[in-house]
């Protein structure tokens, strides 16, 4: 085994220091899936702002204006629409989540200084932790900027509390007891207000109120966040088309790269001087196996990080995903040795091996997303191992695949590589000498 | 060390070795000399086992086989065509090879560095090999090939295409070998290279072994006379002779003689002899 990962480890290497295969390796699919993902998403003005639903159930003059907010802040893209149609979108990913803004949402916004805090409904698939955390701090930001609005405008807030005054000397016995510290607060905070009006506003003296306010822990909103589960049946976005079709390009690019390095081998006489080395010609084909395998995985896994952070791709399943990419992995290390064998030169080898994928990816959908093809060319394509590579990715992306379509999938691309690779390699041993 | 017994090969039609037997001891360098295609790699790769004779043996050290990986340990091999990565350092490539010989931590750092001095490669151990000339080129080779410390080295024509400083240090890297008690099998079809380096020369041409010999048995056998070119007073003569230094003392004694000029037999001479054709024909 030692000798394999040695083995493996040259390949790597070189490959690296390869810049026009690296390019092909990484860059191109890269490249190819910004591109087609753009072209699809329909150009490129595209927005990062998060889509959410909002269901104003409150339908007051506070829970318009906070709506507003919202609608007017480009960081939220906002749909209005009922809780049922709302929940639907989520449900199939068409929405991020939804937010509810429910009965008593103005009236409890208005209270500022008493009674319960207001609440905020959220609705999203509970994998979606990153975004829930993202939208309830940008609600709490709204919300608070609101209440900023009011600070900094001293007789609007002087209203406020005049109301809660009233609110609280209407109050008797017990009840008024209660509130009797809140109301020498409120007398004190009049006054402080007061003086601010007769200072035009100081803005120093606001300041030193945020601050204060922050320290006593006060809570003006709470959110009542509900799970959706995600329900995948399509496509959330282009790029999660794309995606996959960058996984292929990749895993070509490996099988060309890998396979045309086995004829280089060959011509430039390193075959020879490792076969006089104390191994079997199998660990020498294994360590180019499994330096194009890791080469692959390596790849996609940086694909798949790149797509998840910049183009909100998500994985329906990581597990599905693992799958999908070993098995398909698995395939083009089969391709890749059969390649090896198809031309004695390093050109005949590259024109050859590059002509037999590309009509393989052109057919299986690498080119041009399966589901647009016509049905007797997706009939056709059921040949080429790269269209069984894009279903198992984009089943374990969107398409919602379930574990036995993923092993059925992932079954197919195993063997149709075990049964090349050895191919590959028993005419590769028979032409070594 | 090394004994190939009658072995053959044929490719197709072509036979591309026919009958070969020969044998090298420890410390003794053998000289495989013949044209382009007398058949010389293809017994190099039969001794290596990288090919399996089609009739006759190849043994290591009385009876082991070349085509077992554990006996391969004992043999280095510096092939033909230049069998290292341009894009990997002369150190790197080394390393990489020494790995697939089974060497690993501090002996394999001690390999390495050992044969970047022997090749004396070591000030250029870093940089990439396709910045090395040609001659530090064929000197990695010789040095991949010494790397595991084999007992039985096989070098085929591992001086094509070297300038004559490299030349040289791979001479004296072989004698230095040699000096070692390692078997060497040296291919060429440089008569001088044969004849400065190898104890024992076999004389190839198309698969078969015309003659095997040292280089003075061989000169002596097939080489014919030396020529004596002399000016006398009444001319220029040629005389064909064994014993040049008794026919110019007599010369020398009739007075008459002017000027001579002497050449002598050498394996050139023996190929021709041999096979009627000249060697680099």
């Amino acid at each position: 085994m030692r000798e394999i990962i040695a083995l493996a480890r040259k390949d790597l290497k070189l490959l690296l220091r390869d810049k026009t295969g690296a390019f092909f390796v990484f860059f191109f699919p890269l490249i190819f899936a910004v591109f087609f993902g753009v072209i699809f998403s329909g150009g490129g003005g595209g927005t990062s702002a998060i889509p959410v639903a909002l269901i104003d159930e409150d339908s007051t003059e506070a829970s318009r204006a906070f709506a507003e907010i919202l609608i007017n802040s480009g960081e939220l893209e906002i749909l209005k629409t009922d809780r049922a149609t709302a929940e639907d979108l989520v449900r199939r990913g068409k929405q991020t989540a939804f937010i509810v803004l429910p009965d008593c949402f103005g009236q409890r916004r208005e209270n500022v200084f008493y009674g319960d805090a207001a609440i905020i409904e959220i609705g999203l698939d509970p994998s979606r932790k990153a975004e829930a955390a993202m939208l309830q701090g940008l609600l709490t930001g709204h919300y608070m900027k609101g209440f900023m609005t009011m600070f900094t405008d001293p007789t609007a807030a002087r209203d406020q509390m005049q109301t809660g005054l009233d609110q609280i000397r209407e109050l008797t016995g017990d009840d008024r007891e209660q509130f009797v510290d809140l109301e020498r607060f409120l007398v004190k905070l009049d006054t402080a207000f007061a003086e601010l009006i007769t200072a035009e506003k100081d803005s120093a003296a606001i300041d030193s109120m945020k601050t204060q306010s922050a320290e006593t822990g006060w809570q003006p909103i709470k959110f009542a966040v509900s799970e959706v589960t995600l329900q995948r049946d399509g496509p959330k976005n282009s790029f999660e088309v794309s995606f996959p079709q960058a996984l292929i390009w990749a895993m070509i690019g490996c099988a060309a790269a890998f396979g045309i390095s086995l004829v280089v081998e060959r011509t430039h006489g390193t075959l020879v001087r490792l076969r006089v080395m104390p191994i079997k010609l199998s660990q020498i084909l294994a360590g180019k196996g499994l330096a194009c395998f890791g080469a692959i995985v390596v790849v996609g896994t940086m694909l798949f990080v790149i797509f998840t952070i910049f183009f909100n791709v998500q994985a329906g399943s990581i597990l599905f995903f693992i799958m999908a990419l070993a098995s398909s992995a698995i395939c083009f290390v089969g391709i890749m040795m059969l390649l090896s064998v198809l031309g004695k030169t390093e050109a005949s080898a590259g024109g050859i091996g590059w002509a037999a994928l590309l009509i393989m990816a052109m057919l299986g959908g690498g080119m041009i997303p399966l589901f647009v093809m016509p049905s007797w060319i997706r009939g056709f394509s059921s040949i080429s191992p790269v269209k069984w590579a894009v279903l198992a990715l984009e089943g374990a992306v969107w398409r919602g695949f379930t574990l036995e379509m993923m092993l059925q999938h992932c079954g197919i691309l195993v063997g149709i590589g075990v049964i090349l690779f050895i191919i590959g390699a028993r005419v590769f041993k028979s032409t070594a000498h | 060390m090394l004994k190939l017994d009658n072995v053959h090969k044929s490719f197709g039609k072509l036979v591309a070795v026919n009958g070969v037997s020969l044998e090298i001891k420890p410390g003794e360098v053998f000289g495989l000399l013949g044209p382009n295609g007398a058949g010389k790699t293809t017994t190099v790769n039969m001794a290596v086992g990288l090919l399996e004779p089609d009739q006759g043996t190849v043994s290591i050290n009385s009876n082991l086989s070349p085509l077992e990986p554990a006996t391969r340990r004992k043999i280095g091999v510096a092939p033909q065509a230049l069998a290292l990565y341009g894009e990997l350092t002369g150190h790197e490539n080394l390393t990489f090879y020494g790995k697939l010989q089974g060497l690993t931590g501090k002996k394999l750092n001690e390999r390495v560095d050992w044969a970047l001095d022997f090749v004396q490669l070591k000030d250029r151990q870093k940089d990439r090999v396709d910045t090395y000339s040609g001659g530090m080129q064929r000197r990695l080779n010789l040095a991949v090939a010494v790397l595991q410390d084999p007992q039985l080295l096989l070098l085929d024509e591992p001086t094509v295409g070297v300038d004559p400083q490299s030349r040289n240090a791979i001479f004296d890297n072989i004698e230095s070998l040699r000096g070692k008690g390692r078997a060497i099998l040296y291919t060429t079809h440089y008569m001088e290279e044969a004849q400065r380096l190898c104890d024992h020369v076999g004389i190839m041409d198309q698969g078969k072994l015309l003659a095997l010999d040292t280089v003075d048995g061989l000169i002596t056998s097939y080489g014919g006379k030396d020529i004596i070119i002399a000016e006398l007073e009444s001319g220029e003569v040629k005389i064909e002779t064994n014993d040049p230094v008794a026919e110019l003392e007599k010369l020398q004694k009739q007075g008459k003689l002017l000027r001579f000029r002497l050449e002598r037999s050498n394996l050139e001479n023996v190929f021709l002899s041999l096979t009627g054709r000249q060697l680099r024909d």
